[in-house]
């Protein structure tokens, strides 16, 4: 393990999976995007609500 | 697209490439000759690179299905951009071939496109391939220029008529705060004045990454620019800050419910237009 967090490449993806179980995906692709949909349909572009736990939402900018 | 502008995009590409032999698109004014090969701060010389094109449901409802095309390279160097990597390392992209992008717009529209949504990075500093783009385009395609506003007037009169929409990403709100998360003092003030000229003949959205801990610096100066300069704007506000793994200055927490909702009830109080 390094000291230093990962510092994302070109083509790399980054997926954090947060203390509250959120899963968070970062700018992700229309294959990612796929995949969130499939693990939860209901997953969105706002932040999840105080408690929230085990919902997929991808973030984008 | 206007039909004259249209018309007009191969004129104004050879007016932004020459443009690049003393690189002047943006307030950086790095003066480097592109055209030979040379690098400003955006690292681009005059090949255009884009790192991803797809079809995407995120952005404002009323620009939905969208068609994203992310050219690489930006004139900022936001230490909390989700696309960093492809800023900070553009090269790395491949350089667009404009008869292909052609076709996959085509594509895209065919799978229920209703904008093309030119972004980044910053769609700005690889002026002169837009231009060539949408010059072989379907003038009929709604075109959104999704940009950081950081440019210099050239930029703005050779996209008259191009821009359909401008979704203009407002960061920050003082000169402290983009100096510290941007890399640019004079960032706000440049942003807002272009915002204003794109007013002037394209339709405008403003949309303001909301940052946690930074209300009464960012969120509330910018809400009051707007309410007092451009009050009937549509604001898009969004709450989908990404903390950085690691962060100088930028906020090290997600925004939460509350503090959008907050944002989005002072935004109200001033008379703001809020759109999803």
């Amino acid at each position: 393990m390094k000291n230093k967090p990962y510092k994302r490449k070109p083509g790399d993806f980054e997926i954090r999976i947060l203390k509250n179980g959120r899963v968070v995906m970062i700018t992700p692709d229309e294959t990612l995007l796929e995949v969130a949909q499939i693990v939860e349909p209901n997953s969105s572009v706002l932040p999840a609500k105080n408690g929230d736990k085990g919902k997929c939402r991808k973030l984008n900018q | 697209m206007d039909y004259r502008a249209h018309r007009e995009a191969f004129e104004r590409e050879n007016l932004a490439r020459h443009a690049l032999t003393h690189c002047n698109l943006c307030p950086r004014r790095c003066g480097v000759d592109r055209t030979a090969g040379e690098k400003g701060y955006c690292g681009l010389d005059d090949l255009v690179r884009c790192f991803r094109e797809m079809l995407y449901s995120g952005e404002e409802s009323e620009l939905v299905p969208s068609h994203q095309i992310h050219f690489a390279g930006c004139n900022l160097r936001c230490e909390f951009c989700v696309v960093a990597e492809w800023n900070e390392q553009p090269y790395a992209a491949r350089e667009m071939n404009v008869e292909d992008m052609v076709k996959k717009i085509a594509y895209r529209r065919s799978q229920g496109a209703k904008t093309l949504n030119l972004l980044g990075g910053e769609p700005a500093v690889s002026l002169h391939g837009i231009l060539e783009l949408l010059g072989c385009i379907d003038p009929k395609i709604t075109v959104v220029w999704n940009s950081n506003m950081y440019y210099n007037d050239i930029v703005d009169k050779l996209m008259v008529g191009l821009a359909d929409i401008y979704l203009a990403d407002l960061k920050c709100g003082n000169a402290g705060c983009a100096e510290n998360l941007l890399g640019a003092k004079d960032y706000v003030a440049v942003a807002r004045q272009n915002i204003l000229k794109a007013g002037k003949h394209a339709y405008v959205i403003v949309r303001h990454l909301i940052m946690p801990g930074h209300n009464e610096c960012c969120l509330k100066p910018t809400l009051t620019w707007l309410a007092e300069n451009i009050p009937e704007v549509k604001l898009s506000l969004r709450g989908n800050y990404i903390p950085p793994a690691e962060a100088v200055s930028a906020p090290r927490r997600y925004l939460k419910e509350e503090e959008l909702q907050c944002a989005k009830d002072m935004a109200q109080s001033m008379g703001l237009k809020l759109i999803e």
